[in-house]
C-alpha cells in the first residue's frame, strides 16, 4: 500500500478509536426512569454461574428465579406489566461477573441486579452498581466484606461472620476437635470464612495448626494437603468451590489424610459428590438452613426433576417475590427501590422465617445446619 | 522433617519431574530441529487429553482411547507444522516470528477445545479408579506410577532411537546443522514434520497422564507448557539429557521449596529458578554456548 493510502488508513483508525473511547466513557445513566408504557415488561438482571464452578448452584437458583417470575406474572405481573429477568453467566469469577453487570446496567438499563451468587462475582461489580445507583440483591454471596459494599448493595443470604463462627463452635464443641488444618480457596468467599473461623476457633481455645491457600483455578492440591497432613490436625476445614474441591477431596483420600473433613456452603452441589465419589463419603459441611415450604419444594422438583433444593435457590426465589412487591408499590426508580428495601419485613418466605435488612443491607437472621455426605447424597445431621 | 513427610515430598518431586520430562522431551526434540520454542506444545498436550476424553465418552474403552489421544496429539502437531511452520521456514522467517505464530496456535487450539467441550473441569477417570500404594511412607497412586513409567520408557526409547538407528542419526544431523543436512540429501522439511509428530505424541501422552492424574480443562496446556519450557531452559535448551535433568530439578525445587514457604507460591518457585538460571547460567545445565 503506498504512503498516502497508509496515511488515510491511519487517520481513519485514529478517528475510530477516539470515537470508540468517547462512546464507552459515557457514564451510565443514574436514573432509569423509563416512562411506563402499558404492557412493556419490567426487566431485572440476574448474575450467577451458569457454567464452571458452582454451575449446579447457579442453574438451580435460576430455576427458582424462573418459578418466582412465573408466579408473579400469573398473578397479574407488576400492575399489569410482565416481569422479565435477563440471565447472565458470571462463571463464579470477578472478570465475567463484572462484564455481565456492565452489560446489564448500561445496555439493558435494569434497576436491579439479582446476584451475584459467588462473593467474588458480587464484589467485582458492587462498586460500579453503587456508582450507577442500581440496586444489587445477592441471594448467595456470603463474604463479610459485602456488608460494607454500599448503600445500594443488599443480600438475603447471611454474612460468613455467622458461618465461620458457627463452624468454629461446631468443630470445637460438638465434634470436640481442638487442632484444625485449613485448606482454602483464595477468593473473597474462601479467605473471608477462613479469617472468621481462625479467629473464632482460636478464641474458643482451639489451635489452627496449618493454613494453606490455593488459587481458584488450581487443580492440584497435593502440596497443600501434604503440608496439612504433616501438621497433624484432628480435622481439616476445607473451603472450596466445586471444581477445586472435586480434585482436593480425591487427593486428600489418596494422601490418606485420615481425619474428618468439614466444608462450607460452597459444597452444596450434588455434582461435587458425584465426581468425587468415595472420596466424599463422610465429609460434612455447613450450609444456611432455610424453612423451605412444601409448595416450593414441589415446584422445584417439577422444574428441575430433583428433590434437592440447593443452597442459593431460596434466597433467589424470595428475592424475586420481595422485589415484585416493591416494584408494584414504588415503581422502577432504583433509588426508590433501595429505600423501600430497607423497610422490608417479609414473612412466610422460603429462605428464612423473616426477611428484613439491617442498616448495611444484610439479612437480620442467620441459621445454619450441618450436612453429611453418604452414598453421594447430603443429608442433615440431626 | 519427619520421615513420612520427607518421603511424600520426594515422591511428589519425582512424579512432577517425570511429568515435566515427558513435556520437555517433545519440546527439546522440536527445538533441536527447528531452533525455536514451540509454545503450541502445551495446547497439543491438551488435545491429547481431550482426545481421550472424547473417546471414553463415546465408549471406546481405555486402551483404545489412549492410543487415539496420542495419535490425535501427533496429528495436530504435524498439521501445525505443515500449515504454519513449514511455510514460515520456506520464507526464512526469524525465530521470533515462529514463537509468535506458535502462541497464536496455542490460543486457537485452546479456544477450539473450549468451544467444543465447554470450559468446565472434568475428571478423566471415574472416581475410585486405581489403587493407592504406600511406598516408604509416601502415598502414590497408580496413575502416578504410570507417569513415572512412561517417562522412563519414553526417555529410554528415544535415546535408543537417536543413538542406534539411522532415523535417529538423521534427526541428530538435522538438529546439528540444517543446511549441511540438506546438502547431504536429507529432506529436512519432511523430517521436521516427522519430528513434530513424534514430539507432539509425547506431549499428548503427557497431557493424557496429567488428565488421568487430576482432570481436563481447556486451559490445562498452559501449566504443562510453562513447566516444560522452564525445565528445558534450565536444563539447556535443545539438550534432551538437559531437559530431563531440568525437569527433575524443577520438580524437586518446587516440592521441597514449599516446606519453607507457603504452598501457593509453588508456581513462583518455578519462575524463580528460571530467573536464577537466566542470570547466572543462561545456557542451562547442559547447554552449549
Amino acid at each position: 500500500m503506498n504512503s498516502s493510502s497508509r496515511i488515510v488508513l491511519g487517520i481513519v483508525i485514529i478517528v475510530a478509536v477516539i470515537a470508540g473511547v468517547f462512546a464507552f466513557s459515557q457514564s451510565p445513566s443514574t436514573s432509569n426512569n423509563v416512562p411506563a408504557t402499558k404492557n412493556e415488561p419490567i426487566k431485572l438482571g440476574f448474575i450467577g454461574p451458569l457454567t464452571g464452578d458452582g454451575a449446579a448452584l447457579g442453574q438451580n437458583a435460576r430455576a427458582a428465579t424462573e418459578i418466582a417470575v412465573a408466579e408473579v406474572n400469573a398473578a397479574g405481573g407488576i400492575k399489569g406489566r410482565p416481569l422479565e429477568v435477563i440471565y447472565e453467566d458470571g462463571k463464579c469469577t470477578g472478570k465475567e461477573a463484572s462484564n455481565a453487570a456492565n452489560k446489564l446496567i448500561n445496555a439493558d438499563n435494569v434497576p436491579v441486579i439479582l446476584g451475584g451468587l459467588c462473593s467474588g462475582e458480587t464484589n467485582s461489580f458492587a462498586a460500579a452498581a453503587e456508582q450507577a445507583k442500581r440496586v444489587v440483591l445477592s441471594f448467595c454471596s456470603s463474604a463479610p466484606s459485602i456488608t460494607q459494599a454500599g448503600d445500594y448493595i443488599f443480600r438475603d443470604y447471611p454474612s460468613d461472620l455467622f458461618q465461620g463462627s458457627f463452624a468454629a463452635k461446631y468443630v470445637y464443641e460438638t465434634l470436640g476437635k481442638k487442632k484444625v488444618g485449613i485448606v482454602y480457596v483464595k477468593s473473597d468467599w474462601g479467605s473471608g470464612i477462613k479469617q472468621v473461623f481462625s479467629e473464632e476457633f482460636s478464641k474458643l481455645g482451639g489451635k489452627i495448626v496449618a493454613e494453606e491457600g490455593y488459587d481458584q483455578a488450581a487443580r492440584d492440591l497435593r502440596t497443600q494437603l501434604t503440608k496439612i497432613k504433616a501438621a497433624k490436625p484432628d480435622l481439616v476445614y476445607f473451603l472450596g468451590y466445586t471444581e477445586g474441591s472435586t480434585v482436593g477431596l480425591k487427593q486428600a483420600a489418596e494422601l490418606k489424610l485420615g481425619v474428618p473433613i468439614l466444608g462450607a456452603d460452597g459444597w452444596d452441589d450434588p455434582k461435587l459428590f458425584a465426581n468425587a465419589g468415595a472420596a466424599a463419603e463422610g465429609v460434612m459441611y455447613t450450609v444456611v438452613s432455610a424453612p423451605l415450604s412444601d409448595a416450593f419444594k414441589a415446584k422445584m422438583k417439577e422444574k428441575t426433576g430433583s428433590e434437592e433444593v440447593l443452597a442459593c435457590s431460596p434466597g433467589a426465589y424470595d428475592g424475586v417475590k420481595i422485589l415484585a412487591q416493591i416494584l408494584a408499590s414504588v415503581g422502577t426508580d432504583s433509588t426508590a427501590i433501595k429505600d423501600a428495601l430497607y423497610q422490608v419485613n417479609y414473612v412466610g418466605g422460603v429462605s428464612a422465617a423473616r426477611v428484613a435488612f439491617d442498616k448495611n443491607g444484610d439479612p437480620v437472621e442467620a441459621n445454619y445446619v450441618v450436612k453429611i455426605v453418604k452414598d453421594g447424597k447430603a443429608t442433615e445431621v440431626k | 522433617m519427619e520421615r513420612m513427610f520427607f518421603a511424600q515430598l520426594v515422591a511428589n518431586s519425582v512424579i512432577a519431574g517425570a511429568l515435566y520430562t515427558l513435556i520437555t522431551l517433545g519440546f527439546n526434540l522440536i527445538y533441536g530441529a527447528t531452533k525455536f520454542t514451540n509454545m503450541a506444545h502445551g495446547a497439543v498436550a491438551a488435545m491429547g487429553a481431550y482426545g481421550v476424553f472424547f473417546a471414553t465418552r463415546e465408549g471406546w474403552g481405555l486402551p483404545l482411547s489412549i492410543v487415539a489421544g496420542v495419535l490425535v496429539a501427533g496429528i495436530v502437531g504435524v498439521i501445525t507444522d505443515r500449515l504454519v511452520f513449514s511455510p514460515l521456514r520456506k520464507k526464512k522467517a526469524r525465530a521470533s516470528v515462529f514463537v509468535i505464530a506458535s502462541l497464536g496456535i496455542f490460543a486457537l487450539l485452546q479456544s477450539i477445545l473450549s468451544i467444543t467441550f465447554g470450559a468446565q473441569f472434568w475428571p478423566l477417570l471415574p472416581p475410585g479408579t486405581g489403587r493407592v500404594f504406600d511406598i516408604a511412607g509416601a502415598s502414590v497412586t497408580e496413575v502416578q506410577l504410570w507417569i513415572l513409567g512412561s517417562a522412563v520408557a519414553a526417555s529410554g526409547i528415544l535415546f535408543i532411537l537417536l543413538k542406534f538407528t539411522i532415523f535417529g542419526k538423521v534427526i541428530r544431523a538435522l538438529s546439528d546443522d540444517e543446511e549441511v543436512a540438506k546438502m547431504l540429501g536429507i529432506n529436512t522439511d519432511r523430517m521436521i514434520g516427522v519430528i513434530f509428530f513424534l514430539g507432539s505424541m509425547l506431549a499428548g501422552l503427557a497431557g493424557i497422564l496429567s488428565g488421568f492424574d487430576t482432570g481436563v480443562q481447556p486451559t490445562m496446556g498452559l501449566f504443562l507448557l510453562l513447566e516444560g519450557a522452564v525445565s528445558s531452559i534450565v536444563g539447556g535448551i535443545g539438550s534432551l539429557v538437559g531437559g530431563i535433568l531440568g525437569a527433575f530439578l524443577l520438580g524437586f525445587v518446587e516440592n521441597f521449596g514449599i516446606w519453607f514457604i507457603a504452598s501457593q507460591w509453588k508456581g513462583a518457585i518455578a519462575f524463580g529458578l528460571l530467573t536464577i538460571f537466566l542470570i547466572f547460567r543462561p545456557r542451562g545445565i547442559m547447554g552449549k554456548d
